[in-house]
Formats: C-alpha cells, sequence, structure tokens
C-alpha cells in the first residue's frame, strides 16, 4: 500500500510532523523502533519542556505524553519496536523495508518521508583521550536511560567530561541518587550547556566546573574497572598544560561531548551533506536536495529545546503534506552563508519553488557575545537587522525572513557581531 | 591423562587444537581470560600477508607463504570471512624504489606466488585515492585480510566439535613434572596431568615456560601497536592493504580495509615494558595519524569511531621458536609468534604437529574427523528470500538489537547458547558485532545485556562486560542501603 | 554589595542583579523576580526523580514535586522516595505522596504507570 507520508521516528519530533500531517488531512504512517512512542523524552525525566509552546513548564516524560495523547486522539497509525533496515527513491517514490519482531521484513511505500531519527551520542572512539579502556566509561545519555528507565547506578564516584546539558542533568541526577560526583570539565573556556542548568545542576550541590579542562589519562584497576582519571588544563589552542596534572579516584567517566544527527538511512540517497551541521542541507521547506524527502528535529541540528524541535518538526509535516500535493515543482534556489562569527546556519538554501513555507532561520554563535546584532544581507540588500542579548554557542538563536523580500538570484550572508 | 594440554586460545592455541583433534588425542587448551582469542588476536591488522617481508629462510618466511596459501583451504572448510583484496607497498621517490626492488627480489626468493612492479599511473586506476606522490608500488594480490578472533573461534568450534575440550579463567599456576608427564596446575587450585604440553601462551609465553624451565631460549620484548578504526560506512575509500616501505621497527603503518568494512589505520611500535599496557596514547596516535597521509589522500579521520592498542609477543630472536624444550621432552614452546603469525598460523600448527611433535608416530588419525564448520549466519547479508524464510522458522530474526550493523536477536542468543559461546557484552560483539558500529554500543549495550540476563536467568546487575569481575552496574537504585 | 543571579525558572536564564537597595534588574518577566526574592531568603527546587514499581516493563516511572521545595530538603525527600513501589497502575498526575516532608508540595506522576 503506498502512504503518502511515512515519518521515521516516534520522539518529539516524529510526533509533532506525524500531528501535522494528520491535520493536514494526509495519510501518514509512523515507524519507531523502542516499543513506546516518546524516544529521548522518555529518560529525560526532569523539568524544562514545554515552556514555549505551552507556556508551562513540563517534564520530558509529560511533555512527551501530551503529544502521544493528541497523537493518538488523532488516530495516526504507527509501528512501534520496527527498525528501518533499507531506505531508497527509486523513480518518484520512497521505498522501505522494516524489520520487526511481530510482522518479520515489511514493504512499504510512500510519496513522502520525513526523517525524524534524532541523535547518537559521541564516544570516546572519536575523540582521544589516552590510557586503557576499562568499563566504567559511557556516555551520559546511556548512563541516564540506565539509571532512569531500568533503575541502574552505572557507578558511585563520578566524574564528568563535557558541560553540555545532558552532562549537567546527570551529574545532578547521579547526585541526588547517592553517588559521589567529582567534578565536570569542559574543553571550552565556556559551558556548552543552558546556563539554568549551571545553577540547577551545579551550583546548588557544589558540584565544580572546570573550564579549559580535559581528561587526559584513564587508568584501570585490576578488574578493568575505571579506577582513577587525569584532569589538565588545556590553552587557547586546547593543547593540555604541563605540570596541571590533577588526578581523580572515580569508578565512573561520563561522557557528554556531544550529539550527532543519526542520518544514517540516508546513505543512499544523493542528499548533500553539511559539515557544520553534521547532518543534510535542506531549503526552507526542511527538505533535502531529494524531493520529497524533510529532515527535522535533532536529525537535523542538534537542539536545545523540545519545544523547537516540536515547532520545526510541525513544519516540516505541513511542508511535507503540501508536497504531495503538488510534488513537481520548479526549483530556483540561493544558499544561506555562515558569516562572522556564526558557527552554522539552517536551512542551507531557499528555494522559491516553496512559497508556502515560511522561512525560519536558526544559528548558532562561534563564541560568547553579550550583546549582538544580527545581520542578514543580500547582495546590496540588509534584509533583516536584529539586536540578541546574551548570545552563547550552548543556545540556538532563530529569526525569520519573508521570502517576498528576496530576491531570487543572490546568495544570502548572514552575520553576527558584538555590539557595545 | 591427558595426552596434550594447549596453553592459550588464541589464533595459535586455537588452531593446534584443530590440527589436535584431527587424531586420536585426549587434549584441553586452557586459556586465563573469559573468552578465546581475548588478547592479540583481538587486536592487530587482521592481514594474511604474502610473505613478501620476511628475511629468507627464516620460519617466518617459509610460513608466512604457506600459511597464506593453507587459509584457501581453511576459508572453505571453516566458512570463516577473507577480503580478497591484495596490497601495494608504496615508493615515493627513487630511494624508495630501490628499496621496494628489494623487496621484489625478497619475494622472489620467498616463492610468493604472486607478484609484481606497477608505476602509480597504473596503480591508481584500481586505488584512485593512492596517494599522489606515489611513483611506484610493489602489488601482493595474495595479500588478504581476515577476522582474526572469528578464526580462532572457528578453529576452537570445529576442534571442540572434534573431541577437544576448552576450559576458559583457567590460568596455569604452576607446571611441573613427574613420573614422564606434567602436573599443570589452574588457578592455584586445580590439577591436570598431561603427557605433553603446548605452551601457546602469547606474551605469556616467557613466564609461562620459567614455571619449569631454568633456561629458556628466548624471551619477549612486548611491543605495542596503537591504532585507529574509522567507520565502515566510508567503504570503498581503500581497495588494497597499503603498506610504506618496511623499516627495522617493522612493516609500518597501513591503511587495511577490514572484512566488515572498516578502515585500520596503524600500528605504530613502540616496545613497552608491561605486558598488559593496551593503552593508547596521544603521542602513538599522533604518530600513526602523521605517517597514514603518505599513503593516501583523503583520508577520512573525521570518520573515527575508535582507537585501540594491541601487544606483539615479539621476542629477543629476529624469527619465530618453534620447539621442543631444551629441559624436557613433550614440552613444546611457541614463542615470539609475532607478525607475520596470523599469515602463518595454519603452517605453524602443522609445522609443530608433524615436524617437531612428529605426532603420527605416536598417534592415528582419526577416521571421523569432521573439518566443516557451518558458516555463521549474518542475517543482514542473506538475500531477502532466504531472510524472509529464516524469519518464518524464527521471528527473532526480525528482532533487530544493533541498529547500526543490523544485529538480530536471534544471533546474539544463538552467540549466547553456542558451544564456545559468551555470556558477556565483548563476547558477544566478538561473536555478532553488536555494538561495533557507528554508535559503538550506545543504543544497544542495553538491549545486549537484558538478553544476556534472561537467556542466563542473571540478574543485569550481574552483566559483565568482558572478564567475570568487569561489572557494567554498580548498584540498583531505591534500594535501601 | 550587588548580588547577581541567573533565574532558572525557564530556559532562557536571564542575568539578574539585585542592588544594595534591593533593586532588580534583568529580568525579562515578572517571575524572575519572585525567583530572585525566594532564592535569597529560602531557595526552592522542583525535585525529578523516579520511584520503584512492581512492574517487569516499567521497573522505574518518573515522578517531580508540584510545587518546589526548600532545597535543603532535596536530600530527605530523595530518602523518602527510595521508600515508595507503585503496585498499580495509575494515570499521569497521580498523587503519590502528599505533603512530603511538610512542604506543602506532593509528588505526582509525571506518566501514567501501566495504563
Amino acid at each position: 500500500m503506498k502512504r503518502d507520508i511515512i515519518v521515521i521516528g516516534g520522539g518529539a519530533s516524529g510526533l509533532a510532523a506525524a500531528i501535522s500531517v494528520k491535520k493536514e488531512g494526509k495519510d501518514v504512517l509512523l515507524i519507531e523502533r523502542e516499543e513506546r512512542l516518546g524516544g529521548i523524552l522518555n529518560q529525560c525525566i526532569h523539568n524544562g519542556f514545554g515552556l514555549e509552546v505551552f507556556k508551562e513548564e513540563y517534564t520530558g516524560p509529560e511533555y512527551a505524553d501530551i503529544y502521544i495523547e493528541e497523537f493518538n486522539q488523532l488516530n495516526i497509525d504507527y509501528l512501534v519496536n520496527t527498525t528501518v533496515i533499507k531506505f531508497n527513491k527509486i523513480k518518484d517514490e520512497f521505498v522501505l523495508y522494516t524489520s520487526s519482531l511481530a510482522k518479520g521484513i515489511q514493504k512499504y511505500n510512500a510519496k513522502s518521508i520525513i526523517i525524524s531519527t534524532g541523535c547518537y551520542e559521541r564516544t570516546r572512539g572519536s575523540i582521544i583521550i589516552p590510557g586503557d579502556r576499562p568499563t566504567g566509561v559511557i556516555t551520559a545519555g546511556s548512563a541516564q536511560r540506565y539509571l532512569n528507565i531500568d533503575g541502574y547506578m552505572v557507578g558511585k564516584r563520578v566524574f564528568i567530561l563535557g558541560s553540555g546539558d545532558i552532562g549537567l542533568i546527570m551529574a545532578r541526577r547521579m547526585y541526588l541518587e547517592g553517588a559521589e560526583v567529582l567534578g565536570v570539565a569542559e574543553l571550552m573556556p565556556y559551558s556548552n550547556g543552558l546556563t539554568r542548568n549551571i545553577v540547577q545542576c551545579l551550583n546548588d550541590f557544589d558540584i565544580p566546573l572546570y573550564l579549559s579542562h580535559t581528561v587526559t589519562k584513564i587508568t584501570s584497576d585490576e578488574n578493568n574497572r575505571l579506577k582513577s582519571i587525569v584532569l589538565q588544563k588545556v590553552d587557547d589552542r586546547f593543547k593540555p598544560i604541563e605540570g596541571t596534572q590533577k588526578t581523580f579516584e572515580v569508578d565512573t567517566l561520563l561522557l557528554s561531548i556531544g550529539l550527532i544527527p543519526d542520518i544514517v538511512l540516508l546513505d543512499s540517497l544523493d542528499v548533500e551533506y553539511d559539515k557544520l551541521t553534521k547532518s543534510v542541507k535542506v531549503n526552507q521547506a526542511l527538505e533535502t536536495q531529494v524531493e520529497g524527502l524533510f529532515v527535522a528535529g535533532n536529525a537535523l541540528q542538534v537542539h536545545d529545546l523540545a519545544d523547537n524541535v516540536s515547532k520545526e518538526s510541525e513544519r516540516a509535516g505541513y511542508n511535507a503534506a503540501k508536497y504531495v500535493d503538488n510534488p513537481k515543482r520548479k526549483h530556483k534556489t540561493i544558499k544561506l552563508l555562515s558569516g562572522e562569527n556564526i558557527s552554522y546556519i539552517s536551512p542551507q538554501y531557499i528555494d522559491f519553488a516553496w512559497p508556502e513555507s515560511d522561512v525560519i532561520c536558526s544559528f548558532r554563535s562561534k563564541g560568547k557575545i553579550e550583546k549582538g546584532l544580527i545581520e542578514v544581507i543580500q547582495g546590496e540588500n540588509k534584509v533583516l537587522s536584529k539586536r540578541l542579548m546574551y548570545i552563547v554557542p550552548a543556545e540556538m538563536e532563530t529569526f525569520s525572513l519573508k521570502i517576498e523580500s528576496l530576491n531570487e538570484n543572490e546568495d544570502i550572508i548572514i552575520n553576527l557581531e558584538a555590539i557595545k | 591423562m591427558y595426552d596434550f594440554i594447549i596453553i592459550g586460545a588464541g589464533i595459535i592455541g586455537s588452531i593446534i587444537a584443530r590440527e589436535l583433534s584431527k587424531y586420536q588425542v585426549k587434549a584441553i587448551v586452557l586459556e586465563k581470560e573469559n573468552d578465546v582469542a581475548n588478547v592479540q588476536t583481538l587486536a592487530n591488522s587482521a592481514i594474511i600477508h604474502s610473505g613478501h617481508n620476511p628475511e629468507p629462510n627464516t620460519l617466518k618466511a617459509k610460513f608466512n607463504v604457506l600459511g597464506n596459501k593453507l587459509y584457501d583451504e581453511l576459508e572453505k572448510e571453516l566458512n570463516i570471512p577473507i577480503l580478497h583484496c591484495g596490497a601495494f607497498v608504496v615508493a615515493h621517490n627513487k630511494e624508495e624504489e630501490e628499496h621496494l626492488l628489494e623487496l621484489y627480489e625478497n619475494a622472489k626468493i620467498n616463492n610468493v606466488p604472486e607478484f609484481e612492479l606497477l608505476d602509480y599511473k597504473k596503480a591508481v586506476k584500481s586505488e584512485p585515492n593512492l596517494s599522489k606522490n606515489t611513483t611506484k608500488v610493489l602489488s601482493l594480490p595474495t595479500t588478504k585480510v581476515t577476522n582474526p578472533w572469528e578464526v580462532a573461534f572457528a578453529c576452537m568450534e570445529n576442534a571442540m566439535e572434534n573431541g577437544i575440550e576448552f576450559q576458559k579463567n583457567a590460568e596455569v599456576t604452576n607446571i611441573k613434572y613427574r613420573d614422564k608427564h606434567f602436573i599443570i596446575t589452574i588457578n592455584n587450585q586445580t590439577k591436570l596431568e598431561s603427557l605433553a604440553v603446548i605452551n601457546a601462551a602469547g606474551v605469556n609465553s616467557d613466564d609461562l615456560a620459567h614455571m619449569i624451565e631454568k633456561d629458556t631460549p628466548f624471551y619477549i620484548r612486548p611491543r605495542k601497536g596503537e591504532y585507529f578504526v574509522i567507520d565502515r560506512r566510508v567503504k570503498g575509500f581503500i581497495n588494497h592493504i597499503l603498506y610504506p616501505l618496511p623499516t627495522d621497527a617493522g612493516k609500518g603503518v597501513l591503511l587495511t580495509p577490514q572484512v566488515h568494512g572498516e578502515i585500520l589505520i596503524g600500528p605504530n611500535s613502540l616496545y613497552i615494558d608491561d605486558k598488559y599496557n593496551k593503552s593508547v596514547t596521544f603521542e602513538g596516535l599522533d604518530y600513526v595519524k602523521k605517517n597514514a597521509p603518505a599513503l593516501a589522500e583523503n583520508i577520512p579521520f573525521d570518520k573515527i569511531i575508535h582507537s585501540f592498542a594491541g601487544v606483539r609477543a615479539s621476542s629477543n630472536i629476529d624469527d619465530f621458536y618453534i620447539g621442543e624444550s631444551k629441559e624436557y621432552k613433550r614440552l613444546y614452546h611457541l614463542g615470539g609468534i609475532d607478525s607475520p603469525g596470523l599469515s602463518a598460523a595454519p603452517a605453524i600448527a602443522k609445522y609443530l604437529l608433524e615436524d617437531i611433535i612428529k605426532i603420527k608416530q605416536s598417534y592415528n588419525k582419526k577416521n571421523n574427523f569432521n573439518p566443516y564448520r557451518k558458516k555463521r549466519i549474518e542475517f543482514h547479508r542473506l538475500p531477502l528470500n532466504e531472510q524472509l524464510e529464516l524469519i518464518k522458522q524464527y521471528p527473532t530474526y526480525g528482532n533487530i538489537i544493533c541498529k547500526c550493523e543490523k544485529i538480530t536477536e536471534k544471533e546474539i542468543v544463538d552467540a549466547i547458547h553456542s558451544k564456545l559461546g559468551s555470556d558477556t557484552i565483548k563476547g558477544i560483539k566478538k561473536r555478532t558485532r553488536a555494538g561495533s558500529g557507528l554508535c559503538q554500543g550506545g543504543y544497544c549495550e542495553e538491549k545486549v545485556m537484558k538478553i544476556i540476563a534472561r537467556e542466563t536467568s542473571r540478574s543485569p546487575l550481574d552483566t559483565a562486560y568482558d572478564s567475570p569481575k568487569s561489572k557494567i552496574f554498580k548498584a540498583e537504585t531505591k534500594v535501601e542501603e | 554589595m550587588k548580588k547577581k543571579f541567573i533565574c532558572i525558572v525557564c530556559p532562557r536564564g536571564c542575568h539578574i542583579t539585585v542592588d544594595d537597595d534591593g533593586t532588580i534588574s534583568g529580568n525579562k518577566c515578572i517571575r524572575g523576580i519572585d525567583y530572585v526574592k525566594t532564592e535569597m531568603t529560602s531557595p526552592k527546587r522542583i525535585v525529578t526523580s523516579t520511584v520503584k514499581t512492581i512492574f517487569k516493563e516499567l521497573p522505574r516511572v518518573s515522578v517531580k514535586t508540584d510545587k518546589p521545595v526548600p532545597k535543603n530538603k532535596i536530600m530527605e525527600i530523595m530518602k523518602e522516595l527510595s521508600k515508595v513501589i507503585i503496585t498499580e497502575p495509575m494515570e499521569r498526575g497521580s498523587i503519590i505522596i502528599e505533603n512530603i516532608m511538610n512542604t506543602g508540595s506532593n509528588i505526582v506522576l509525571t506518566r501514567s504507570c501501566m495504563k
């Protein structure tokens, strides 16, 4: 049976996208590989969700539940415990193979696909931490899952590498569950997580934050369990400074060293990759170079707030529905380029074949800027000028453009400068 | 009373066990680790070299070339994965070309069956990412890559199938000789008796020998090598193994495609004091990163998913030491089996049994020896129609546990319960590849852990990563202390 | 002496300053003012955690305090929570402990348990 739209992933992104598609009156099937909907929200038992979308603060599971309730009320078709194992576009349609215990291998066709597959965590393997490879070195998200879903403590004396939100949240979580948390180290001279988390996860419990520090050695005991780590200060080129070594006797090192969009499913398609976002390039409709293939949420760019994931994915759903009505478009694209102090910009293209889509741009700054000015320039024309306060790389910023105010021929550049 | 006790279940011990199982012997393999192939055999480049490199008329030269050939037969009998990719030794200038010519001559003397010199233009046709600074290469088409621990598993499974016993977590703590036989003490408690002992203990082979001998004619000089692993999704980046010109330190930093598609970059070479030092270092990995680009363009360093170190059981002798003890008859040593140990393994086993032990003089061959081992089911590699058939019979082939490598529940359950099964995360990873992919177990370790707990009727708290004492968890939450 | 705070009421994390004379500035909404006032006298936090259940499919279920509680009572609250075992299906929002440690706050489920 040929579906209009298949959504791959049933977390914050997939739920919002599928709801949006259904509201546009199109047929949709959602495929989730875990046994429940909700994705990573299920293990994010802390607060901080829903302030923008619902104007109320919720925990992750509550936020997920609200979407799941609406999802079920709309009677949206879905599969759980089902993994997409093969994915391709043949002529004008997408062909998917899934695998599950219940149904074995199944084949699906769809006119359009929304990729809502989230992120995976960066592991020790991709950064070099010299030393042994004992048990007790684990990503913060995995430890979070073991703790909040299964009820297991991965260790009792903990050090955390990386001050991203997951690391900060887990610092507090492990502490509350009775572990000793000896510190959080951050390679950069500033924290990578939301400022509120520094306060309520570290300061509240007197957990020290070592900025401009990294772990330079891991030592194991005779049972190949983590025994100690060496912490070292780094210089402005991130090279460890001799003589600053400090040893911590710990049995657990949690790694919160980055999230990477999970877009392996797109390997067999002709998509264009963006080294900066570590994902695929899209136009303002969130469509990739492969027509009808949309990507949203953490799979597109690493978000800090689930609310933004939901909003972005809602747009993806809406656009996918519009695509199904009008698949043959004459594309006319211009580029959006990262200028001064911009680490990346999303979307990477504006396609004038998508007049019905809003142009909502998100970016991250390269460094901390207390008072900044964003300028969006197309050729000689200053399309947008906006002041922003307290800009940090850890917090994604957005702005919107009116497509009518743009010309179809020149690329756009976004600059951010510090002002007094 | 055993006829033979083999100490060490790396590739050497395992393949010797299989050779032994062709004879009517009572034999057991003792392994101190919690699994077959847990030390050297687990951490190397996985290359079956052509035999171009070793000094002529050494055991290394003879057995490398012979072993390479014997792998063809092994591949068919045991259904082990082999990548027939060939290799290039890369030269960048006139000086290196001279050295290359020496290797060419060396290959000739060693009776390497196929080899030729190619200029850059010809070589780059089949190796588009070959370094642009290459002038000439020595092509070695018989060079192959395998999965060394799977070879060891295959040999040991087949040996067990044919009557050889195996005991893991069995560290030999004493060896004595009395009344024309050996008494082996395991873990300071159990005693086993045997007419003959085969020392295949790798880095520990000298320490083991010293338990009974006064003067062992070799000693181990452990040599560490560090590697990077690049995600298999860059498959096709290189088609051949790429070697630089060898130096005294060894074959150098190589680029090696692996059977499942990953690329290994490394190793460096560093003599170390501590035999158990498997740590990676900034310096070691830096060295690897600096030297690799001499071989190929555009090395995808950003796709590194893992790094590891392996220890080679190099010795003070420049060759393999394979012989009977000078002090005790029927104590046999395999010392200093470093590169090309993996390549030579089939030939080493034959040599030991036929020429050193002279086994045919004392034992008859079995007439019911079964050389075959069924191919391990790698479900995701099967054609769709076969997959559908299997799923009908075993629905758990439909339950994907490791998403990155597409490993199913059935494969994992089979790996737990097989004759040479494992109940550790690492053991399952070695047997099925679950956890070897992009996310390095981030997604599937929890699921594998739960399956192990279920299948062994134990608490998840008991789940070990490798050795029985290496538990993943410390405690359960919400339990009053 | 000026006191500096980072408001934690929402992810914005406004940098709020309190001058010697008590003037509060830097907040983008009024909740920041309340936050800083409370923070200076008796700091309060929402506590989120999990409790044990008897259900194999859901060994832990997430909970929270439905109001902020005094910071200095957090560890005692955690201890109380470790004694809880959910033995029957319950809906999200169900109160499992009323008025925990006399704080005026209840412990509620943040997801449904087997319902």
